[in-house]
């Protein structure tokens, strides 16, 4: 007698016949394989794809180099320092002055000097072109757009890959532009179409559309060197306008023969000129030969520290291991399935011989066939997708590809999980079929499979243990990672207790009609195999409920912490430049386009030039600061490091109105947020207070943040040049205006400090320059209406700002709605897949059922039903399951901030206004929609696609 | 073993082969056949028997649901020895095979194939004996059909660790020598039921299994193709192998050396062959 089977030989060549028989029935049973298949390989497609494109958004040095500086062999250019020599990085152009010794000041007087030519490092005999690029706005089909324009010839050989012409051509003359892409789609203009800009009286045509292939959604126009910049420069700086100086200097392509060295690099530092050098990034010099790493002795990267790095593996990790989870879920039921129709095929090869190993090996073939067919058809059509996709993975990306870049071990490892899944998927089903007796298989006895005993028990001690770790979590510590911890260990508990919760189930069977009865006890009888779908369905639910009952917490949190500039509706416009010429235009626009109920105009204070623009420090501006009583300041403000107070003292600090500052935000940014106005203001903004608009009438300034209340006045300090209080660092000393106040109960509405009428302004001795107005709308502007008005400010090229209070605006929904659709698609297909295996073990019941004269619809009906309990089932536990952790994840955020708040408090930072709020809310619209709506659509999917009638079973001929 | 020739390839009762009556070691003796015990081999000298049932008793379920299946059953098949074992529906005739073959254990006696017990044997032990010992062939699809002939054959041989190779060409001699081996590289489904059979045939013999337990194996063929299937197991029996075979018909009987007829679990009796067909013609087994 032969024997090897227990040598490692003898295994192999079990195994072979084992694969063997499971490659063959795979390829029998084509339906079933296909499905189980893309369930494992369209993961893998994705991943696969993923990780192609990733590795090949990233360029070669080569390919790098020659999109940075096209053929060039180096580009030159100024290191910002004037003369002062420097050293530079020779991997990108980060550059020091070489000398660290030299003080500040005479640090900015060299940056002040004149510039550095780069054109002192080129060498003789050397062929350069320039690069240069300045801002501009351009007039576009709907308005203005700020754009980049750049000179250089970009179809000079020199320049050969920097841009990547699309259609059209290159500039030939100076009235000629190209343009990206982006600009052309995101201005309305093509090619052929004629720029405008808006300040320069010249016209430039486009002539071609191109692409800067490691940048494609830049807006950029290219024209000749010299047919932009110098007179743009020009006609802005005759107008005085802010566009002036917004140059970079220009850099410099330069081709030599034998390239830049490192030698030639250093020397241009000493002149202060930084070079990018083909030569010197393909090939870095030595660390020893680079004088920029004895000078910037500091890491300027960022270090991850090992708790980041950990968080950074383990959230892909526990993503992945998930996914595996649920399609192991998903997939395991499938090759039960399997198992269960070939028990006979199963029960020969017992009867030949094959004990539970062999039987084992044989379904976990399956899985392992299944498995390596996913991983080359994931693979291959991963890279396929990737390959065809190109185009728009690369806008995605924002970068055109380097050439698809294949990394075979990656690639290899991804797949090798295909297999993985493959196997874990059958390892279930494989025990199981091999614990059959193999008489029971071959004489197709069904009798009740039961569930083990071993898992529910581990199941039990898993949800205990993790549910004590996520209450101690949420309870004892502040850590939302132990929070999360304990819910993932509950919830593979609830996974593994799923049969005995599944039995639970069946209690309500007495009460349904047949076909759910039939169902119901069909399902609670034969857990073993209804629990693993329920399982997939629990946890598919479970991940999408806990994200949805967070997501919607979170958008609760955010909508509390909104914070409206103005009452929904109203409209808020300004314009501060010309001394808001422009607004009687803008205000009649406003008029004809929006359903306006009522208007507040309102003025800014300005002490200085009318002309000057909010905010200026230009020379000769002036400005005004308001002064806070020294007996109103928040003490913490009054020493320098507030641990010299006493703990108690600190702690004061949180509940003290002095330090509480008035939140909000302004709808119109004037200086110091005083506004010039009258009741109008108050009444615009919804503000309710009879005293203070009785004080504004008789021309009282109302003060909204008592802080600023000096026994009943309002102290302003002089600025009379901006431009020197910028460059002064002490605090100012100019002249102090008073102005009665009136104070008002509610603080700072819609951040609001005061409301001063224009005598009480004028008064105090300061110009009042009109600055916009607010607008009360008798409905809410529709999307149509508030375009035209952006397209007529844009039509006279308004510098108007503009602001339309449409209250808090949730992005949760789609989230919300994607991951019921999500967890709705698992919920179906793991359902269907166990209803196809209780077809499969259910089909003489239902030759008894038609032979004592059940109508063809109940077939249907029970099967329908089977579908819909395991939905339902599956989404009532996975909804319990899911909304649990996210409730205790947002009580550990909340104890989190709350320990943040206390330190805060402690140290004396803690501001009563700023009390932590972690709302939770369950969000019963995706629950209602999931317990309903999925196992309703499941129930009538699965009646659907059911056969009326029983299939006749062809018996061998003889 | 057997002196005699063995069947033509159009076999039939009439030219059906004579059975050894004297002198074989093989052979029980007639006298020693018509009493309730099947086992007259306590005081037997020479070759031991494939198999040996020992006051074999199975009881399924307990309590009111208690079914004695089979009840002291006494049995020993020698090498070269074909037995029949016939009965009514329910009188125990698949559970003797299939406790026989260690699909399922006794509740009490003992059951030794080839000298070892079976009641002791685990569960993997029992396997290999399956691999190694004992042959099975059922009434109806019997092959796996992702399998070839060849690859059925060689199965018990790849499961017990042989090369795929030696498997293979173990499992063409088999069927070359019961003359299928135009058969080998065909699918079950591309085969006729009778060419299934026989293809079981050869794959419960591969390697040196010397004991054949058919349950019914004709049960799904036309009278004609059953003929040719029982030669097959009679030509393999003639050749050295036991068998045993379970069936309801008297005339795939005949090709037994001993008949046993079971009868609610116990044997009722048993008879040589020549006396079997007397015993069939008066209608014993109806």
């Amino acid at each position: 007698m032969s024997g090897s089977g227990g040598t490692e030989a003898g295994r192999f060549h079990a195994w072979r016949a084992a694969v063997r028989i499971a490659r063959r029935d795979a390829w029998r049973y084509k339906g079933r394989s296909a499905l189980v298949l893309a369930m494992i390989a369209l993961p893998i497609m994705g991943v696969s794809a993923a990780d192609i494109t990733v590795r090949s958004s990233e360029l070669t040095k080569q390919q790098q180099v020659t999109r940075d500086i096209g053929a060039a062999d180096a580009r030159l250019g100024s290191g910002g320092m004037g003369h002062r020599p420097l050293v530079q990085s020779p991997v990108n152009e980060e550059a020091l002055p070489a000398d660290q010794k030299q003080d500040e000041s005479e640090q900015a007087r060299d940056e002040a000097d004149s510039d550095v030519d780069p054109r002192t490092a080129i060498p003789a005999g050397a062929r350069w072109i320039t690069d240069q690029s300045t801002y501009a706005r351009i007039r576009t089909r709907s308005g203005l757009l700020d754009t980049s324009v750049r000179e250089l010839k970009a179809d000079d050989p020199i320049a050969a890959g920097i841009v990547d012409l699309d259609r059209g051509r290159f500039p030939r003359s100076p009235d000629e532009m190209i343009a990206t892409q982006a600009l052309l789609k995101s201005s309305g203009l093509h090619v052929d179409s004629l720029v405008r800009v808006r300040g320069f009286d010249r016209a430039y045509r486009i002539v071609g559309a191109y692409d800067l292939p490691s940048e494609l959604g830049v807006e950029e126009l290219t024209a000749l060197p010299g047919a932009f910049i110098a007179g743009y420069t020009s006609a802005m700086k005759a107008a005085g306008s802010a566009y002036e100086g917004q140059n970079g200097p220009p850099s410099y392509l330069v081709s030599l023969p034998g390239g830049y060295s490192w030698p030639m690099v250093m020397h241009a530092n000493s002149l202060g000129v930084v070079v990018e050098s083909r030569e010197v990034r393909l090939h870095p010099p030595a660390r020893a030969d680079v004088p920029f790493y004895r000078v910037a002795k500091t890491s300027t990267g960022v270090v991850q520290t090992g708790v980041q790095k950990a968080e950074t593996v383990a959230a892909p990790v526990t993503v992945g291991a998930l996914a595996i989870l649920e399609v192991c879920l998903l997939a395991g039921p499938a090759f039960a399935v399997g198992a269960r129709r070939s028990r006979r095929q199963l029960g020969l090869v017992g009867a030949n011989g094959g004990d539970r190993r062999h039987i084992r090996a044989i379904v976990l073939s399956g899985g392992l066939v299944i498995g390596v067919v996913a991983a080359v058809t994931g693979t291959l059509l991963g890279l396929a997708l990737t390959a065809l996709l190109r185009g728009w993975l690369e806008e995605y990306v924002g970068k055109r590809f380097g050439g698809l870049a294949l990394r075979p071990l990656e690639l290899a490892a991804i797949a090798g999980l295909a297999v993985l899944t493959g196997l874990l998927a059958a390892v279930v089903p494989a025990v199981n079929a091999s614990r059959q007796s193999v008489l029971s298989s071959l004489t197709g006895r069904r009798g009740v499979r039961h569930a083990g005993r071993v898992m529910p028990v581990i199941g039990l001690g898993a949800v205990c243990l993790g549910t004590g770790i996520a209450v101690f979590g949420s309870t004892r510590t502040d850590s939302v990672m132990v929070v999360g911890l304990g819910s993932g260990v509950a919830e593979l508990g609830v996974v593994a207790l799923t049969p005995v919760l599944v039995g639970a189930f069946g209690r309500f069977g007495r009460w349904l009609p047949t076909a759910p009865r039939l169902a119901l006890r069909d399902a609670v009888r034969n857990r073993g195999r209804t629990a693993p779908a329920v399982a997939a369905v629990l946890a598919a639910v479970a991940g999408s409920v806990a994200v949805a009952t967070y997501a919607a917490s979170q958008d609760r949190q955010d909508h509390d912490a909104y914070t409206a500039r103005a009452p929904r509706g109203v409209y808020a416009v300004s314009s501060g430049s010309d001394g808001g010429r422009e607004l009687g235009a803008v205000r009649a626009a406003v008029e004809k386009h929006f359903p306006v109920s009522g208007r507040a105009d309102v003025s800014r204070l300005v002490y200085g030039p009318r002309t000057c623009e909010p905010h200026s420090y230009q020379s000769g501006c002036g400005g005004f600061e308001l002064q806070v009583p020294t007996a109103n300041q928040c003490p913490s403000e009054r020493v320098d490091d507030p641990t010299q107070l006493s703990l108690a003292e600190r702690r004061s600090f949180a509940t003290d109105w002095r330090c509480a500052y008035g939140g909000g935000q302004v709808a119109m940014d004037t200086e110091g947020d005083v506004t010039v106005g009258g009741p109008a203001v108050l009444h615009a903004l919804g503000i309710r207070d009879g005293a203070a608009e009785r004080a504004l009438a008789r021309g009282e300034t109302v003060l909204f943040d008592r802080r600023y209340d000096d026994h009943g006045s309002l102290r302003l300090r002089l600025i009379t040049d901006m431009a020197k209080q910028q460059t002064d660092d002490r605090t100012p000393s100019g002249e102090v205006r008073t102005v009665p106040v009136h104070v008002a109960g509610e603080r700072t509405p819609y951040g609001l400090v005061a409301v001063m009428p224009r005598q009480a302004a004028l008064a105090a001795g300061f110009r009042t320059v009109p600055f916009g107005s607010y607008y009360t709308t008798s409905r809410m502007p529709s999307g149509a209406q508030q375009q035209a008005l952006a397209g007529a400010l844009a039509n006279f090229g308004s510098d108007a700002e503009t602001y339309l209070e449409k209250g808090y605006q949730s992005k949760n929904h789609l989230v919300l709605l994607a991951l019921s659709i999500f967890a709705g698609l698992v919920t179906v297909g793991a359902a269907g897949i166990a209803t196809g295996l209780a077809q499969a073990d259910a089909e003489p019941d239902l030759k008894t059922l038609a032979a004592i004269g059940a109508a063809p619809g109940v077939r249907r009906r029970l099967s329908g039903f089977q579908c819909g309990l395991i939905a339902a089932m599956g989404v009532v536990l996975g909804s319990l399951a899911g909304v649990l952790p996210a409730i205790g994840l947002r009580r550990a955020q909340l104890r989190e901030e709350w320990s943040t708040y206390h330190t805060a408090v402690d140290n004396g930072w803690g501001r009563a206004d700023s009390l932590p709020h972690v709302p939770i809310v369950v969000p019963w619209g995706t629950l209602v929609l999931l317990m309903l709506a999925v196992p309703l659509g499941a129930t009538l999917l699965a009646a659907a696609v059911t056969r009326a009638r029983p299939q006749l079973t062809r018996r061998a001929d003889g | 073993m057997s002196s005699t020739s063995t069947p033509s390839d159009q076999p039939g009762p009439g030219d059906r082969p004579r059975v050894p009556a004297q002198g074989s070691p093989s052979r029980p003796s007639a006298q020693s056949a018509p009493t309730a015990s099947a086992s007259p081999s306590a005081a037997r000298s020479g070759p031991e028997p494939v198999l040996r049932l020992e006051e074999l008793t199975r009881v399924h379920g307990s309590g009111a649901t208690e079914v004695h299946a089979l009840r002291g059953i006494d049995l020993d098949v020698f090498p070269g020895e074909l037995v029949a074992v016939m009965g009514p529906s329910g009188s125990g005739k698949s559970t003797l095979l299939t406790i026989a073959g260690g699909l399922d254990l006794p509740t009490s006696g003992r059951v030794v194939v080839e000298g070892t017990d079976l009641s002791a044997a685990s569960r993997k032990e029992l396997a290999a004996l399956r691999r190694r010992s004992i042959g099975y062939v059922f009434q109806d699809y019997n092959l796996i059909p992702a399998l070839t002939a060849a690859e059925n054959v060689a199965l018990p041989r790849e499961l017990d660790g042989v090369s795929t190779r030696r498997a293979r060409k173990e499992a063409l001699a088999a069927l070359e020598e019961m003359g299928l081996g135009h058969l080998a590289d065909r699918f079950p489904d591309e085969m006729s039921g009778g060419q299934q059979q026989r293809v079981a045939i050869a794959r419960a013999l591969v390697g040196d299994r010397r004991l054949v337990l058919a349950d019914e194996p004709t049960g799904a063929l036309d009278s004609e193709t059953g003929e040719a299937v029982l030669a097959l197991l009679r030509t393999r029996c003639d050749a050295g192998a036991a068998g045993v075979l379970v069936t309801h018909e008297p005339r795939f009987a005949a090709w037994a050396d001993r008949v046993v007829f079971l009868r609610d679990g116990s044997v009722v009796d048993m008879t040589l062959r020549s006396s079997a067909e007397s015993l069939l013609t008066g209608g014993a087994a109806s």
